[in-house]
């Protein structure tokens, strides 16, 4: 069947079978790498992206349920260059293998969507579906409490 | 100190770009066009069985499916120190989830779906699920029959006619005499289970045949020329050799031990063969990354040691079982590693270790971030607590007294080199505030304890695993430098741009360190054993040197100025004696410097360096363990805890942990901190919420997220204060020391010390969860 | 994990049009925020004939709020719930349970409505609805009937729900007096987790309590005896004492992987105790 949505501020459209999942679809027949496969059951969070404004888990989402939905990715964040969430990443070493870090920039970027200034239990909850192995977490959640620090630039 | 430019600062990671970005590949990222075939493994159901019969009729006939395979078209064997492991099982299977045969297909459905489609028979036999069972003497399987004909490196002792694959002794001193001069004698057992290592990324592998014979991998690892030297190996009866396999490693979504050596790549290098001309890909799913790769290792631990009344330690004898799974290529020498080192970074005058390598029928045992250091701290460190409480001692007190100094008989004879143990403890010890009264909760549930450890390790590698390194300039003076370790995370390329920054005067953003190409790349043996920035360390500095000498060499000649008085700093030839001379590398580095005649003289600057250590063997007497120098050096530290437990429902929280080791020289601060705090969260889960269970069929029970529960981002400690001690690796590069999986090691024994000073409670098998602390407070 | 199983999948229009394709022969399922159904049919748990995807039908969307209820829709997420002022106002404890749920990207689509429908014994939402009293809103091509929560949750992962139904809505009662109430969920960490045992308490004024439990029976349940027991009487240490006693009567926990039976019954005893605690402080 033929899907239809916006994709970063493009519309973009696909051919695909029911049970293809949106991960899927993006990452093979897209070509928007940034969503990982970590679990492919909602566990890790390294498939995270946006739809309609809302961070979703895109494994557990068919391709053919976002007709005319938009989605935002990693890529589409940086219409103007590397976000100020992303440099206070690059800044606190928020990342180790990178393999999370996609997603965890898309949860954080929700969260700061709805509350400039989460504290340091809202930046821990707003992240807790994003597994991270290698960080401990402490320089993510201080890359984001850095960011509300210095009012989000 | 010192006056480095780049070296012991935190320069920003060379690879936070591409990751932020989402530009940094993963080996599933890569395009492979639409040719490309996808691979799924059909897997034994069973733990221990004869394969009888294999029917791949229904499979072969479903439309899209371009092959399958079975172990009949690859009966080889292969493995790092023993080759005990097979691509696809032979006549049986030895745990559940094994791979027995394999479907390439046009796409990942159909693929699947195939798989369900071949059909195996097979005779069940009575799997061997535990280390007791296993060592039974009789009425047991022996899960390798042909183990006494099994390759092995030199320094393993598998037990002809048994089912353990290894057998490590160290005997020193006299253990009967020591005891005999105790005033106390303690003896208790020790219980670690399993774990995964559980980097977010899978391991993923594809391969391609070239219809001109040459088999290309790309594989997420941390050991792209040992994968490629195992390859060739393994196929050599194909026909394949070194010159015609080539194994590229991308970025990798986290290692921690789980993609060193070869696993499931070894099943795409096969299935590649049988497909000339077209990539086929193989992804292992969650579950399989679960089953089928590598499992830390469960050890039985019994201690029995004896103190004089001063806290003098007199005698350890240690034996560690270890349940190793049915294949131990690698497992085996992690229970030689730990046999070698089971006295912990203490001077024990009379030792006996045995480590024992036990076959089960139990998914293959092997690497884990700790290499079985982890496992033997958590008995020996809970041990010594429970030691220093019987003696009226305070248990740091107790720690301190028996710290390992330079100079220390190790256990197996060699002496122990200059390190900041004692620092550590005492800087630890101030930070905890161990000497001051612990908080008293205001909620009256809940009550506070402190812990305290110790932790040592070496890096376990052959005696003459080495690394090397390339380095090119280019004609803007940036620079690439050819190695083959693994960004795994740990900001190896970081450190490696660094170490050729500071030699050569460059800024390490002008350096780009390239990820490896076995074909492009020099040799590199594997990215493990918290070695590499020691190791490759030392290559890339000697390269630079290499290339720095040929930099002066050419000024000295053309410019005829002394050798001794230039130095390169940003990018320039500068002189110590004449402040106004200044020379951009542009001017000379790719074309060389002109005579007064016209004629040229340098040329490209190009570096090599290696680095292989001379001082090291392997060899020593198998009863006892003595004669040889099996390890370059310990990496040392002392770690403190404070919890907070709920009484009634066994929760803990953590206000506090400190950690402090000593790296030789901190080549990047932030990224010794940034291994401090994730190694600490990786040991804490260890003993706090995670574990591989198995039914009693062998079967794993938590193959998921969903019931293996790593840490969230909810669950971290309020504060891990990192402490980075400084005595300096005579043969580290600028004096640094490996210091990545050490940061893991003291957490177990931190929380059942704490818990035990909290709450008089000890418990002896990991983990230690909430419902595990109300079980014993109930009872 | 590439899904190997073939369905048709069908947006439905309307209310009636998706009732009318789930009472067509075969396996239909209804799709809404898919958090479990998608994960289902990964592992071929399900294997549906088709999905009829209820997104597009405005009328299942969102709380709808009138003076005497409020109306949780077929498709109104765990964020919904968290971003409802009046949720916050009238239900704060759905909102903390709602908190508990998962994380906030499955929040983000997973629905309350999918969650009872799934009728596993461990589901967060219903502790509270059966607590409130809940109605269960059923339609199918017959018409409408309403289901009493209590009457909801027949077995392990069997609800009252019949062939050709689906549920649009489900319906609270606006609390007609000042009420305290809490949500508590035994996990293995802080992290996500899917509930070993929880206990929901609403406390009401003049002494009377309601209080239903999680994750350690077959179903979820209201414990009428611990309710009997303090109802109408001064609470003390002693009578809170005596319902803590009466608690391994009530619940019948199973050991698994995710915890032993014995920890499942303690933990609904200590749950409880502070449960009640913190209902009747916020009922003050």
């Amino acid at each position: 069947m033929k899907v239809s949505f916006t994709l970063n501020s493009e519309t973009r459209w696909l051919e695909c079978q029911p049970n293809q999942t949106l991960l899927h679809a993006l990452r093979e027949q897209l070509g928007v790498k940034s969503p990982k496969c970590g679990c492919e059951r909602g566990d890790c969070g390294t498939c995270t992206i946006l739809l309609d404004g809302k961070s979703i888990k895109s494994c557990l989402v068919l391709a053919c349920e976002v007709e005319g939905c938009e989605i935002t990715t990693l890529e589409g964040l940086m219409q103007s260059g590397l976000t100020p969430l992303q440099k206070a990443f690059l800044d606190q070493n928020a990342f180790q293998c990178g393999f999370c870090a996609p997603g965890m920039v898309i949860a954080a970027t929700e969260l700061l969507e709805h509350n400039s200034s989460p504290n340091r239990g809202e930046i821990e909850e707003a992240l807790a579906g994003n597994l991270c192995r290698c960080t401990g977490y402490a320089p993510i959640i201080d890359a984001v409490l850095d960011l509300v620090d210095n009012g989000g630039k | 100190m010192s006056n480095y430019k780049y070296i012991g600062k935190s320069a920003v990671r060379v690879d936070g770009k591409a990751k932020i970005t989402g530009a940094a590949q993963f080996v599933d990222d890569l395009d492979f066009g639409p040719d490309l075939l996808y691979a799924a493994v059909v897997e034994s159901p069973h733990a221990y069985a004869i394969i009888q019969k294999i029917n791949t009729k229904k499979a072969k006939e479903l439309p899209g499916v371009v092959k399958v395979v079975t172990g009949k078209e690859f009966p080889y064997r292969f493995g790092l120190y023993m080759h005990d492991r097979y691509i696809f099982a032979q006549d049986r299977v030895r745990f559940v989830g094994e791979q027995v045969a394999a479907v390439i297909a046009n796409d990942p459905a159909t693929a699947l779906k195939a798989a369900r489609l071949v059909e195996v028979k097979y005779k069940k036999l009575k799997p061997l699920l535990n280390v007791g069972d296993a060592l039974q003497q009789q009425g047991v399987d022996r899960v390798h029959p042909d183990l006494a004909n099994y390759f092995h490196v030199p320094w393993f002792y598998p037990k002809k006619d048994s089912n353990i694959a290894h057998f490590r002794k160290i005997r020193r001193g006299d253990v009967g005499e020591g005891f005999g001069d105790a005033d106390l004698v303690y003896e208790d057992n020790y219980v670690v289970p399993r774990y995964a290592h559980c980097a977010i990324e899978n391991h993923a592998a594809v391969g391609k045949l070239d219809h001109d014979g040459r088999l290309t991998l790309w594989t997420a690892s941390q050991s792209p020329h040992t994968q490629r030297h195992l390859f060739a190996e393994a196929l050599a009866p194909l026909g394949f050799t070194h010159q015609n396999v080539r194994v590229i490693t991308p970025f990798v979504g986290g290692g921690f031990g789980g993609k060193a050596g070869v696993t499931m790549e070894i099943v795409a290098a096969a299935l590649a063969t049988t497909v000339p001309g077209r990539p086929v890909k193989l992804l292992w799913s969650r579950e399989q990354e679960f089953y089928n790769t590598y499992q830390r290792q469960g050890v039985e631990a019994s201690i029995k040691v004896g103190v004089k009344n001063d806290g003098t330690i007199t005698t350890l004898e240690q034996t560690l079982l270890w349940d190793a799974g049915a294949y131990v290529e690698y497992g085996a020498n992690v229970v030689n590693a730990a046999g070698l080192s089971a006295t912990g970074p203490y001077r024990i005058p009379n030792v006996k270790i045995d480590s024992v390598c036990v076959y089960t029928n139990l998914p293959p045992g092997g690497p884990y971030r700790g290499f079985g250091y982890s496992e033997f701290i958590f008995g020996l460190e809970s041990h010594f607590n429970q030691i220093a409480k019987q003696l009226g001692m305070d248990q740091v007190e107790f720690r301190r007294k028996n710290a390992i100094r330079a100079g220390d008989q190790l256990a197996y004879g060699a002496p122990m080199h200059a390190n900041g143990l004692l620092e550590a403890i005492d800087r630890v010890k101030q930070e905890i505030a161990w000497d001051t009264p612990k908080e008293i909760p205001s909620d009256s549930s809940k009550v506070r304890g402190r812990g305290f450890s110790l932790f040592w390790k070496a890096p376990a590698m052959p005696p003459n695993a080495s690394s090397t390194a390339f380095l090119k300039f280019n004609e803007d003076a940036s620079i690439n430098i050819m190695v083959s370790g693994m960004e795994i995370g740990q900001g190896y390329l970081t450190v490696m741009a660094q170490i050729a920054a500071e030699v050569l005067g460059v800024p390490p953003e002008k350096i780009r360190v390239e990820s490896p190409d076995t074909d492009r790349n020099p040799y590199e043996w594997q990215t493990v054993a918290s070695h590499i920035t020691w190791s490759c360390g030392n290559a890339v500095k000697r390269a630079a040197e290499d290339a720095r000498d040929q930099i002066v060499d050419l000024i000295e000649n053309v410019l005829e100025m002394p050798r001794d008085d230039i130095y390169l700093e940003n990018c320039q030839v500068r002189s110590k004696i004449e402040p106004d001379f200044a020379l951009d590398f542009t001017e000379f580095i790719i074309n060389g410097l002109m005579l007064p005649d016209g004629s040229w003289r340098g040329g490209p600057i190009v570096g090599r360096g290696m680095f292989m250590p001379e001082f090291t063997s392997a060899l020593s007497d198998p009863e006892t363990g003595q004669g040889g120098k099996p390890n370059v050096h310990y990496t040392v530290g002392a770690s403190a805890i404070e919890i907070e437990i709920d009484r009634d429902t066994g929760k803990i929280t953590i206000p506090k942990v400190v950690l402090a080791i000593d790296c030789g020289q901190a080549l990047n601060p932030d990224l010794v901190k940034g291994q401090i705090t994730g190694g600490m969260l990786q040991g804490l889960a260890t003993v706090l919420y995670e574990d591989m269970r198995f039914d009693d069929q062998g079967r794993l029970l938590n193959p998921n997220f969903t019931d293996y529960k790593i840490p969230t981002s909810l669950d971290t400690p309020d504060q891990i204060v990192p402490i980075i001690v400084e005595v300096p690796q005579g043969d580290g590069p600028f004096g640094a020391r490996g210091m990545g999986e050490h940061t893991m090691i003291p957490a177990a024994p931190l929380i059942a010390n704490a818990l035990y000073d909290a709450l008089g409670v000890r418990v002896k098998s990991m983990p230690i969860t909430a419902e595990k602390i109300v079980a014993e407070l109930i009872n | 994990m590439t899904i190997t199983h073939q369905f048709d999948y069908i947006k439905a229009k309307s209310v009636a049009h998706a009732c009318k394709l789930l009472s067509k022969k075969g396996d239909h399922r209804l799709l809404s925020g898919g958090t479990d159904l998608i994960g289902h049919i990964k592992e071929n748990l399900a294997t549906p004939d088709s999905l009829i995807d209820l997104k597009g039908i405005d009328a299942l969307k969102h709380l709808s709020v009138t003076p005497s209820t409020i109306k949780i829709g077929a498709l109104c997420t765990f964020s919904d719930l968290l971003n409802s002022k009046e949720m916050a106002k009238y239900f704060p404890a759905v909102q903390e349970m709602a908190q508990t749920v998962a994380s906030v990207a499955v929040r983000n689509r997973a629905t309350v409505v999918g969650n009872i429908c799934s009728a596993v014994p461990s589901l967060d939402s219903a502790p509270l609805l059966l607590t409130y009293d809940a109605v269960v809103c059923v339609v199918s091509s017959k018409g409408v009937r309403k289901v009493p929560i209590n009457q909801w949750f027949i077995s392990s992962r069997q609800s009252a729900i019949r062939k050709g139904e689906l549920v649009c809505a489900i319906e609270i009662k606006m609390p007609a007096q000042k009420h305290g109430a809490t949500f508590v969920k035994l996990g293995r960490y802080r992290g996500e987790d899917l509930a070993q045992a929880s206990v929901a308490v609403v406390a009401l004024p003049r002494d009377r309590y309601r209080i239903a439990f999680g994750a350690v029976a077959p179903t979820p349940f209201r414990a009428d005896q611990l309710e009997k027991l303090l109802n109408g009487k001064q609470l003390t240490d002693n009578l809170v004492g005596q319902a803590v006693t009466l608690i391994p009567s009530l619940v019948s926990p199973i050991t698994d992987i995710r915890a032993t039976k014995e920890y499942r019954t303690h933990m609904c005893q200590v749950m409880f105790e502070r449960a009640v605690e913190t209902a009747v402080a916020r009922l003050r």
